[in-house]
């Protein structure tokens, strides 16, 4: 079997779609809507995050950027970003639904304006009230275990720790909450949603068995965009690959991988 | 005529104008945005039924970039 013939039969499925990719891109930051497009087709991802924010009369209502997106024939997750209480981000779901014609919603409730870090409180109580209206939510979370079993508990079948802060670069902080998240919820779609900076974050992140990663800044404000996309693209199937394979367990002791027996010369001057 | 704030900026419109009325007089020319009324959504099916009053918050949003 060919490394892409592997890659082909790797399918999985999260909010009722089944998808190849498990690479999660935004649309923001890029140098152009152009260098966007290509970056998101080079990427190979099958979902693509997009906003909303305050449109003034006379302008094209977002129709342009949106026209681009649809043109990808690509999966949409809308985000809550900007949303600082349940309140406001069930309010931005809502009209989310209305416009992107989804039900997905990518929730983000933020609590800190210093480091964006989510409002976990107000996240599950939003993430209950959108489960009760139909929406596949995609929690945007902190690597907290209790918090990501309060969101469980609530409904949610997709959890997204962060990484890092969003836009860092910073990668995984907490491997090993990470992994706790990963072990104690083997049923749920995990993806890591922000920090990544460099394509060997998100190989890591696949590695510990995380089922996606979602990135955006890594990509956009990379000098090549479209080449960094590319880059993700492999980085996101090697360590998905790795993990498929079973990564060996580490040994406190060197241990030679070349056979010691036959080894010519050994202690052939000794006295 | 009444004061109301669309998207963050005062604006006098007709008194008991609906919100489909309200966008015509705004001269929202495109679809694909949605409507919240003090920070509540309301949907296209409910627009004819929704009079706008004095002091309203209205906020009309269309899709950008996100991550």
């Amino acid at each position: 079997m060919t490394k892409n013939m592997n890659m082909i039969n790797d399918t999985w499925e999260i909010g009722g779609k089944t998808l190849q990719s498990r690479l999660l891109i935004g649309s923001a930051l890029y140098p152009s809507p152009a260098n966007m497009s290509d970056a998101i087709q080079i990427s190979g991802a099958q979902i693509v995050t997009v906003a909303l924010r305050r449109q003034s009369a006379g302008e094209n209502a977002g129709g342009d950027f949106w026209n681009i997106i649809k043109s990808l024939g690509i999966e949409v997750l809308p985000n809550t970003a900007g949303c600082h209480s349940a309140k406001e981000a069930i309010t931005t779901a809502q009209m989310a639904r209305e416009v992107f014609g989804t039900n997905w919603i990518k929730l983000e409730v933020i609590g800190d304006q210093y480091n964006l870090q989510p409002d976990p409180f107000e996240t599950v109580k939003a993430a209950e009230v959108l489960i009760k209206e139909g929406f596949e939510v995609f929690p945007y979370t902190t690597d907290d275990l209790v918090v990501a079993k309060r969101l469980a508990n609530v409904g949610c079948k997709i959890i997204m720790p962060w990484g890092s802060m969003i836009g860092s670069g910073k990668g995984l902080m907490n491997p090993d909450n990470l992994l706790a998240i990963r072990k104690q919820f083997p049923e749920l779609k995990l993806i890591i949603d922000a920090g990544i900076g460099k394509p060997s974050h998100a190989t890591q992140a696949m590695e510990l068995g995380y089922d996606g990663v979602l990135l955006n800044s890594a990509i956009a404000l990379a000098h090549d965009p479209v080449k960094m996309a590319d880059a993700f693209r492999v980085a996101v199937e090697a360590g998905r690959l790795g993990y498929e394979a079973g990564v060996m367990q580490q040994r406190e002791f060197a241990s030679p991988s070349t056979p010691t027996i036959g080894t010519p010369f050994w202690h052939q001057f000794k006295d | 005529m009444i004061r109301v704030s669309v998207n963050g900026e005062i604006k006098e419109i007709e008194k008991d104008l609906n919100i489909t009325q309200l966008i015509k007089a705004l001269e929202y020319k495109t679809k694909g945005f949605a409507v919240a009324v003090n920070t509540t959504f309301v949907s296209l099916a409910s627009y004819e039924m929704t009079k706008i009053r004095e002091g309203d918050t209205i906020d009309i949003l269309a899709p950008v970039q996100g991550g």
